[in-house]
């Protein structure tokens, strides 16, 4: 179990998501990386699908009354433990019992993910135990930790090994790669140019549901548009001209012309994102787009 | 097959390596290939999923097309352009279950009623009466989880929506944007003009069926 003393900015329970439920008006959701939940869940001898916290910008502080094992991928947090010790990224962690995890601010990206050891034994709703905020069901009581929580774990199936994870590595000041949308005809060269040619940056009111980007405006034709089918990654232009690219718990269909879409395999990238971050955008061919495979992490025994 | 908004748009320049993809097809993002369907839509939907194709992770119907996601790195099989050839004058129609929804209309419950009505130069009963005399069919859902976008709406009813949407709409508000009724499944902010309010749960991620509606069901309302 672990107690919740203070809670973070927006910590949520995720797992894997609920795909295929898009037909409902239902995001599939699920951690923003999904390799860096797996990762952390492999770390602590969990199914790669097993309940974890998504913590964004500002974390919580937990203790472990009974103790437990634990692991932290994605961005880096300051984060503190009584005994002083370090408290390492990517690696397989023993929380002595009653020892208490203070997880402070975010020094670069935005989000991390913990793994418990058994997973986190919160309900399934609609197939996952991960929160869908925008409708407050799933996770725990459909809403962000707060203080006085209590959560949990199911009993951990395999045996405790101590484990390294090594992340992919990437450029994370490289442009987001793009496909164009299905109304990539509706910009003019000039909006199209503006949209290509110079930075933009993260709104402080973006979250889950989509980052609101300020910037250039992107002008294009208005038209009366009929509602299509999104996804996380969708890059919609409002008359208004500054883009919104979908999150992960994004409608599942919208009414504003879709520029382009950020590729799978730099969906994570959008995980790390804050406020006032520059995102700059370049195109790739949607073939190309599919032969990139998703993020690999190596995993191995702590030497 | 093509939806009207298709014809409206200017055509993507083609791209190299996708020689064959019909040209209605469009890609959000790699893994999302939008199909117009135009009226085929829910007989299009209904084919794929029945067929159960391994590279396909969901299918969202929407306004005359169809979004297919497919499984990260998945390419598109001979099966998925077979379903998506089938004659849709052949495509199975099922009817949908039949849904019979009591609503308070106009007051507190439906604040834009009045307003609606006098536009449409319509005594309120009438307006009322005109709303009810239909059998709507549920396009699709999207906007909340569970939020059916219904057609059948009489054309003197459609209405643009509100310049400047409401920062909470109370659930199960019964609402008119465009061309389409709709029902707000949960409290929350909105722009669709309101018209009354019934007490069905439109959506309740406990059940074992979710939505109440779901694409293709049928609706009546029943004044109170």
């Amino acid at each position: 179990m672990i107690e919740i003393q203070r809670a973070g900015l927006c910590d949520l329970v995720v797992d894997l998501g609920r795909p295929g439920r898009g037909a409902l008006g239902v995001p599939a959701g699920g951690a923003a990386d999904p390799a860096a939940l797996a990762a952390a869940n492999r770390l602590v001898g969990n199914d790669a699908a097993a309940a974890g916290l998504e913590i964004t910008l500002s974390g919580p502080v937990m203790r472990f009354p009974a103790g437990g094992v634990a692991a932290l991928t994605g961005a880096r947090f300051a984060v503190t433990r009584p005994s002083g010790a370090a408290v390492a990224w990517n690696e397989t962690l023993v929380i002595a019992a009653g020892e208490t995890l203070s997880i402070g601010q975010a020094r670069d990206g935005c989000r991390c993910w913990l793994a418990l050891r058994g997973g986190l034994a919160v309900p399934q709703v609609m197939g996952s135990r991960g929160t869908f905020l925008p409708a407050g069901f799933g996770g725990h009581l459909g809403r962000a930790l707060q203080a006085g929580d209590a959560l949990p774990f199911a009993p951990g199936a395999r045996e405790v090994r101590l484990l390294r994870a090594h992340p992919p590595s990437g450029e994370p000041d490289a442009p987001l790669r793009v496909v164009a949308g299905p109304q990539a005809g509706l910009f003019d060269d000039a909006g199209l140019a503006a949209f290509f040619s110079r930075p933009y940056r993260v709104d402080p009111a973006s979250d889950r549901r989509g980052l609101r980007l300020t910037g250039p405006a992107v002008i294009h034709a208005r038209v009366e548009m009929a509602s299509q089918g999104v996804l996380p990654g969708a890059i919609q232009v409002p008359p208004d001209g500054q883009p919104i690219i979908l999150g992960w718990d994004g409608p599942v269909t919208g009414g504003y012309p879709v520029i382009a879409g950020v590729i799978s395999a730099d969906l994570p990238r959008l995980a790390q994102l804050r406020p006032g971050d520059a995102v700059r955008f370049v195109t790739i061919e949607r073939e190309a787009a599919r032969a990139l495979a998703a993020a690999h992490w190596d995993i191995e025994e702590q030497g | 097959m093509q939806s009207s908004d298709e014809k409206s748009l200017p055509r993507v320049k083609p791209k190299s390596g996708q020689p064959s993809l019909p040209a209605a097809w469009r890609w959000v993002s790699e893994r999302g290939l939008r199909v117009a369907s135009g009226d085929a839509t829910l007989a299009t939907y209904s084919e794929l999923v029945s067929r159960n194709l391994p590279e396909i992770e969901d299918v969202i119907p929407a306004d005359g097309s169809l979004l297919l996601v497919l499984r990260q790195g998945a390419a598109l099989s001979a099966e998925l352009y077979a379903a998506l050839a089938v004659p849709l004058a052949a495509a199975p129609t099922t009817r949908g279950s039949l849904h019979e929804i009591a609503v308070e209309y106009g007051g507190p419950a439906g604040p834009d009623l009045s307003a609606l009505a006098e536009a449409a130069g319509m005594l309120a009963h009438a307006y009322i009466d005109s709303h009810a005399a239909m059998e709507y069919t549920v396009a699709f859902l999207g906007f909340q989880p569970g939020f059916p976008y219904l057609r059948g709406l009489p054309e003197a009813l459609h209405a643009p929506r509100r310049a400047s949407p409401r920062v909470r709409v109370v659930a199960g508000s019964v609402a008119i944007g465009g061309a389409y009724c709709g029902i707000y499944p949960a409290a929350g902010p909105g722009g669709w003009q309101i018209i009354g309010r019934t007490t069905s749960v439109l959506f309740d991620p406990a059940r074992e069926a979710p939505a109440l509606l779901i694409p293709g069901d049928r609706v009546r309302f029943v004044p109170l």
